[in-house]
């Protein structure tokens, strides 16, 4: 009813008035931005590696307040409420604070932020076009890896894209490892990018990722008692990326097509990631290493629909004390997706795993629904 | 001694690695600043822009064929916008979607809301339908109004003046040769908009069926009613369901023709358009490199002899 008062006054304004803009908007503007993201699912089994529980279950539920603080920076808070086996925890994802306007095209970031390592890392998880991340990211990231620290983008004076950047972070996030290095986590990164034609463009990225509390952990497992009960651990509740090495690379390619550049009709979306550890721990040899990588995708045939596939494998090193036990899990998903206007997506998703050292259903379906009410911030390429 | 000696023989083939590479990050920007730099997030301030200042390096982050509200924050973009020395948009939350990624990531010192370096069309002239209460139940609404102000006739040349200005104080050698073509400009114009006006006289008063609010300003000005909508509600795509409300809608009898801009799906104007035996005007939205189009007084010039043509057709038909 409400709505519908709402709607007949706002036609009523457009129609049979001519006022001009209103100096009314202004009081709004010292406000922040407030979003608000709700994720909800049904899903028909377990997966491996996953955050979410079989059943119905809550996402990932945000709220984000972001604002310009005055001519120089810019602040972004998201909170996180996520619901685990019946208990709700509130999360702080992001807090951080943002320079804008520095010379030479420098960008700092201090707080807690997600980490700009690979493609997907540090988009937001609602913008993704399926239910999770992908296997890799899950184990070896703990899906989005996200911590507090400070980190320097610069941007280098080149006719295409080029964009250097350096992370120092506490890394407590990645793994549940208590190292007592106060900057546990460095990161180096690269960003390439351009166009191919009107209809096309493209970015790849390189990420180093080094991690200086392996050690720690190792040392923590090596009092493991053997009872094999960590593949449950994982399947289970885990914030932190459940496999870690000291040296993390990550590369990453994408590529995008649109008929003339025209985004809104049709999308075809390519992309692609590799992932690889060594130096797992002070036990580990040489060929004790991890990686994985997924390929997907995903294609807008019309302005609300998408459907899309994507396929990926991890092959992981589960430390118990000196030795290691082989993990695997091959991943493939297929979705489609409706989304009534910008701000609505409801999602179908089917899921097959094949796995080897994890307990976990061979097909799941998944179906979602990713709103979000309030400020929507702009999209990253 | 000898240690001096490998400290020379690094330094020396550090510096002839350093030296190259600083010649390029000192001179590539120089090299880029030697015209003038402006980014243009839609092409009809691209347009205004080469009329004022010719020998701008442009680039334009949308073309007539794209939707300016969904354009990708790409890597290509933030380059050109890293580079710029000024970027011109339209503002309202039309670029909502990319532009605040795009300021973020360029790191631009001078391109920021309220910088010296960002000029936002809308900002400058009042907007129609701006809305008090909005909520997304109503569409993707702009609270501060319709942001297409591109072909409003009497707007553009404020906004015009407000863009000599701006180039003026980021290029104060160009001054006054911009003032001049700035004139130049406002001549022809008022000339085009009085030839607008007489060749409209008869339109005032018709009504055509629209897809979004994308022709507002100039339909508003033409006297032209534009009371149906292809879409249900602003920026979603029209539905089965309105399209056959629309069918059935008695003012669609007496509209003149179905106006939709090139970067619109047009199926579904063709699909109402084969109802009621209108016809249908396809017409770029915004400035394109075709003549005909390439400039903004010829772009509302096509779109106002377009209507008139579609009118002197019906009239000979009844």
């Amino acid at each position: 009813m409400t709505d519908l008062r709402h709607f007949a006054g706002a036609s009523a304004l457009a129609l049979f008035s001519s006022t001009f803009a209103s100096p009314a908007l202004l009081a709004n503007e010292l406000n922040p931005d407030i979003g608000v993201t709700l994720d909800g699912y049904y899903r028909s089994g377990e997966q491996a590696l996953s955050h979410r529980e079989e059943g119905f279950g809550l996402g990932h539920t945000e709220l984000t307040l972001s604002s310009p603080i005055d001519d120089r920076f810019e602040g972004r808070l998201t909170a996180v409420l996520e619901d685990h086996a019946g208990d709700t925890e509130l999360g702080l994802e992001e807090a951080y604070i943002q320079t804008t306007g520095l010379p030479w095209h420098l960008n700092l970031r201090a707080g807690r932020f997600l980490s700009q390592v690979g493609y997907l890392n540090g988009q937001h998880l609602h913008a993704d076009d399926f239910v999770e991340r992908p296997a890799a990211y899950r184990a070896l990231l703990g899906s989005h890896y996200f911590d507090d620290g400070v980190r320097v983008n610069l941007l280098l004076p080149t006719p295409f894209y080029w964009r250097v950047g350096a992370e120092a972070l506490a890394g407590d996030r990645l793994g549940d490892t208590d190292g007592d290095e106060d900057i546990g986590v460095y990161t180096l990164s690269t960003k390439l990018g351009g166009d191919l034609s009107a209809s096309q463009s493209w970015q790849a990225g390189f990420a180093w990722l080094r991690n200086r509390l392996t050690d720690v952990a190792s040392d923590g497992d090596a009092e493991h008692d053997h009872d094999h009960d960590h593949g449950h651990d994982h399947a289970g509740h885990s914030h932190g990326a459940s496999y870690t090495g000291k040296n993390l690379y990550i590369t990453d390619l994408v590529w995008k097509w649109a008929p003339q550049g025209n985004t809104r009709q049709s999308q075809l979306t390519l992309s692609g990631e590799y992932l690889y550890a060594d130096d797992l721990n002070r036990y580990a040899s040489s060929d004790d290493t991890q990686e994985g990588w997924y390929a997907s995708a995903v294609y807008q045939f019309a302005p609300q629909w998408s459907t899309g596939v994507r396929y990926g494998e991890v092959d992981l090193k589960e430390a118990h004390g000196d030795h290691f036990h082989d993990q695997s899990l091959e991943e493939t998903e297929v979705m489609l997706a409706w989304s009534h206007s910008h701000f609505s997506t409801l999602r179908l998703q089917y899921t097959h795993q094949s796995t080897d050292g994890f307990e976990a259903d061979d097909n799941t379906v998944t179906v979602q629904y990713v709103m979000s009410f309030g400020a929507h911030g702009a999209h990253d390429y | 001694m000898i240690t001096d000696r490998r400290c020379s023989m690094t330094w020396r083939s550090l510096r002839r690695w350093l030296t190259p590479a600083l010649l390029v990050l000192t001179i590539a920007p120089a090299l880029g600043q030697a015209r003038p730099a402006v980014f243009a997030c839609e092409p009809e301030w691209a347009a205004l822009t080469r009329a004022l200042l010719p020998e701008a390096d442009l680039t334009v982050a949308t073309t007539a064929w794209q939707d300016p509200h969904y354009i990708e924050a790409r890597p290509s973009l933030i380059a050109a916008l890293r580079d710029a020395d000024l970027a011109v948009c339209s503002g309202a939350s039309l670029e909502a979607g990319w532009l605040p990624s795009l300021l973020r990531k360029a790191a631009n010192p001078d391109i920021r809301p309220g910088g010296p370096g960002l000029l936002l069309a809308a900002e400058k002239v009042p907007l129609h339908q701006p809305h008090q209460h909005v909520d997304r139940s109503l569409g993707d609404v702009h609270p501060e109004g319709n942001p297409h102000i591109h072909l409003d006739p009497d707007a553009v040349p404020v906004i015009a003046g407000h863009l000599a200005q701006r180039l003026q104080q980021r290029f104060p050698d160009e001054a006054k040769a911009i003032q001049q073509r700035l004139l130049r400009w406002r001549v022809n114009w008022n000339l085009a908009r009085e030839g607008w006006r007489q060749q409209a006289a008869a339109l005032a008063g018709q009504s055509v069926v629209v897809q979004h609010g994308s022709f507002h300003y100039l339909l508003r000005w033409l006297g032209v009613d534009a009371a149906l909508d292809l879409e249900p509600k602003p920026g979603l795509p029209p539905s089965t369901a309105h399209l056959h409300q629309l069918a059935n809608d008695p003012a669609l009898e007496s509209a003149l023709a179905i106006l939709v801009a090139r970067h619109q799906d047009r199926r579904p104007a063709d699909w109402l358009a084969d109802r009621q035996q209108l016809p249908v005007l396809v017409v770029p939205g915004t400035v394109t490199d075709e003549a005909g189009t390439d400039t903004l007084a010829a772009l509302i010039g096509h779109i106002v002899e377009s209507l008139v043509e579609a009118m002197e057709a019906t009239a000979g038909e009844r």
